[in-house]
């Protein structure tokens, strides 16, 4: 017969193994969104990998390979399309001056911030097809942005914005810088706002000017948030601007607007080649993995900055 | 009792021998086998549709857009349909498409192999696309080819591919040009007789332009302008359908004079500035309103749209002329025909009743019924051309007989328009177009859809045109 001391003896765990039952807790936390994430990620990029190095062959059986890099690789609507995602990446730079510049001049509590706030931020909320549908008539060659340059006697400014070749995807840009500027704004304000005020007061007295000050206080503290903001803007210009280009152009003219998502769309759904597409999918992937990567080494040293 | 009637060892049930066994088999099979034998015997599509599928035959259409009015025909001619109790396996439901979702959601739908019983597709390769992918299903197994053949033979070899027929045409979508009489009239030309030869069509259209107006109103950023530009010029060096092939096939080069001679015709109209200025910053229906609102004397546009100009602006504004010749082909001068179709898909489980309610549509009270309503006129020799009551309509189907018909956009591959012809014409209206680049743009278009789509050029290989 077993004494309940012993029993508790028995039963008790020891000290080694109770700690490696606290080191799993954190994992069984966290086991519910790993999960989630496995279904909603992890699975459709296993599925993505596999269509993109398997087409149907003849048959009705499946080839393997890198068949589908080598045919979309020296397609030139390819190159077109990678080209001018790398032309709106040039909108990241711009955006992201024109927003810590507005955020920090609002910050100031100009007279009417409140407003101008408002006003900025506005574009941003509208549906993406709706800013698309109004351009698209407002950029037209008799629309309504050549109708008052002519009015103002500038009519040799005038231009067909996206009917011409080699301005189409620069009015898209211009665009997109317009609808985008007020979440960058909106997320430099609200960092803005947490920072101590004295810092600026002492480099008053120290002498420094509105300059020194922006370059010295204003744009360090904001350095985390603009790092976010970037990496952000730059994925959504490679992986964001469909609405915009499938609704102002198509693509044209003559494929001078065509982006990578238009094109995976486009053999996806209208060549019915989805392999074809997932290819395409997978350099789209590869790319915003390395913009990622470039993200998190950038983030490292902020950090490491801010010690 | 001798063996074969003896009964079987350890069986308590009601006995049978063998003989009553085989006896009753044999009935059985003949009562299985009757439905078969009475189709056999021309016992009609409702003794076949008994053996599909039973429930809701679904059937997704389109037409609104281009033949306003289908929406409320094709909702009557269903509720009719439903209400006469014609299909006995169940009721058919229609569903009306967008045109921007018409195929994406029918090749969504045909990967999952759950979807419609019937489906709405643009004619010609736009519909044998699918019926490469392995999307449609023939109609020769569902429909009597004795019925097939009052189907209009042009209109049917539009789909009909690898010895059968896939699609069935539903209604002609012709396309020609609507011009304005009066501004002919103020231009000094006769309104009555429009141009059919180029040198005529270049005459009239200086004429136009010196009278102050656009003579040719038309919009190209939505792309869709580049298949219609082609199928009006590119095919008139031809001298048989079958030349739209050749090349698709790998028999010649989409080259010389007989496939990119029509190039320089339309870079003259370019050049010599018959179009509006903002060709490219307008959509196609944008520029045909052009017309419509009597800015620009000519416009591209589909028959029932242009009987629409003419109930709007009256018969004596509007008129209809053909694309005038500049080829030396025997399709230089060709009817532009083209009909939209009605398949049945291959992964519908109710394809005999599929089958039943086409044969339905083309009913003479039904076509009359779609063409009261819509303008759409069937391609039906039972079509009964006593019905047409517009101008528009009367005078394109006097053309008709006279003319080969032809509408290029039905026999090339999809990609070689949106990749090559669309922004080969598309940089034609650029200060810096040249024919040379559109035509390298062509063929680097074939080149690469000859690499992505090898099954779909063995499928030209072994395309026969119906003769």
């Amino acid at each position: 017969m077993t004494s309940p001391l012993t029993a508790r003896r028995a039963t008790r765990i020891h000290p080694g193994q109770g700690a490696r039952a606290r080191g799993l807790i954190p994992y069984l936390l966290i086991a519910p969104a790993a999960l989630v994430l496995g279904v909603v990620f992890a699975y459709p990029v296993a599925s993505l990998v596999k269509e993109s190095v398997s087409s149907p062959g003849l048959m009705g059986g499946t080839e393997h390979g890198l068949q589908n890099f080598a045919a979309v690789l020296p397609d030139p609507l390819f190159h077109s399309a990678v080209l001018n995602n790398l032309r709106l990446f040039l909108a990241v730079p711009v955006l992201t001056v024109v927003a810590v510049l507005l955020a920090t001049l609002l910050f100031e509590r100009v007279r009417g911030w409140r407003f101008y706030r408002s006003i900025i931020f506005l574009p941003y909320v509208l549906a993406v097809p709706v800013v698309g549908i109004v351009f698209s008539y407002i950029l037209q060659r008799n629309g309504l942005l050549n109708e008052v340059l002519r009015n103002l006697h500038l009519s040799a400014l005038t231009r067909d914005w996206l009917g011409d070749s080699g301005l189409a995807i620069w009015s898209v840009w211009a665009v997109i810088v317009w609808q985008q500027l007020g979440f960058g704004v909106v997320l430099f304000l609200a960092r803005l706002s947490s920072i101590d005020l004295s810092l600026y007061e002492a480099a008053e007295l120290d002498g420094a000017g509105w300059w020194q000050q922006f370059l010295h206080i204003t744009v360090p503290y904001l350095a985390p948030v603009i790092e976010f903001f970037v990496t952000l803007s730059l994925i959504n210009m490679l992986s964001w601007v469909f609405n915009y280009v499938f609704v102002m152009t198509g693509g044209g003219p003559v494929r001078s607007t065509y982006v990578l998502e238009l094109l995976i769309y486009q053999k996806a759904f209208r060549d019915g080649l989805p392999n074809l597409a997932a290819a395409l999918s997978m350099l789209v992937l590869a790319f915003a993995v390395v913009l990622l990567s470039v993200q998190s080494v950038l983030r490292h040293r902020i950090e490491r900055m801010e010690g | 009792m001798t063996d074969s009637e003896r009964p079987m060892s350890g069986y308590s049930g009601p006995t049978m021998s063998r003989r009553q066994f085989l006896g009753a088999s044999a009935a059985l099979l003949g009562v299985a086998a009757a439905p078969g034998l009475l189709a056999a015997c021309g016992g009609g599509g409702s003794t076949n549709a008994a053996s599909d599928a039973g429930g809701e035959l679904l059937v997704w259409y389109w037409g609104e857009q281009e033949a306003p009015g289908m929406k409320d025909f094709f909702e009557g001619a269903v509720d009719k349909y439903n209400q006469a109790g014609r299909d006995k396996a169940g009721d058919v439901r229609a569903v009306l498409q967008e045109s921007d979702t018409l195929y994406t959601a029918f090749r969504t739908a045909a990967k999952a192999k759950k979807g419609p019983d019937v489906q709405y597709l643009w004619g010609g390769t736009q519909a044998l696309e699918d019926v490469w992918m392995g999307n449609i299903a023939p109609l020769n197994d569902l429909l009597p080819q004795t019925w097939l053949d009052k189907v209009d033979k042009d209109a049917r070899r539009e789909t009909f591919w690898n010895g059968e027929q896939w699609g069935l045409p539903f209604y002609e979508l012709n396309t020609a040009w609507a011009y304005n009489k009066k501004m002919f009239e103020r231009a000094n030309l006769d309104p009555e007789n429009p141009p059919q030869q180029w040198d005529d069509f270049i005459a009239a259209l200086t004429a136009l332009k010196k009278s102050g107006v656009v003579p040719l109103g038309v919009g190209f950023k939505d792309a869709w302008l580049g298949g219609w530009l082609i199928s009006y010029f590119g095919a008139q060096n031809f001298d048989s359908v079958d030349d739209a092939l050749a090349p698709f096939r790998g028999d010649v080069e989409f080259s010389g004079e007989k496939y990119v001679g029509w190039l320089e015709p339309v870079k003259e109209l370019i050049d010599r500035g018959f179009f509006n200025d903002d060709v490219l910053s307008l959509d196609l229906y944008q520029g045909e309103q052009l017309f419509e609102i009597q800015k620009a004397a000519i416009t591209n546009s589909a028959q029932p749209q242009i009987v629409g100009f003419q109930r709007k602006l009256g018969t004596d504004t509007v008129g209809v002329m053909l694309s005038p010749a500049w080829g030396q082909g025997k399709l230089a001068r060709f009817f532009p025909g083209a009909s939209q179709v009605l398949t049945v898909t291959s992964f519908s489980p109710r394809k005999d009743r599929a089958a039943q309610f086409l044969q339905y549509l083309h009913e003479p009270a039904v076509m009359k019924a779609m063409y009261d309503a819509s303008g759409a006129i069937s391609p039906d020799t039972r079509f009964d051309l006593a019905w047409l009551n517009t101008d528009v309509d009367k005078q394109m189907a006097k053309l008709k007989p006279t003319l080969p018909s032809i509408w290029y956009q039905y026999y090339y591959p999809f990609p070689f328009e949106r990749d090559g012809v669309t922004p080969g014409l598309q940089q034609l209206f650029q200060p810096q177009g040249s024919v040379k680049t559109a035509v390298d743009m062509m063929q680097q278009a074939i080149a690469t859809w000859q690499r992505e789509q090898p099954a779909q050029v063995d499928a030209y290989k072994k395309w026969t045109l119906l003769g």
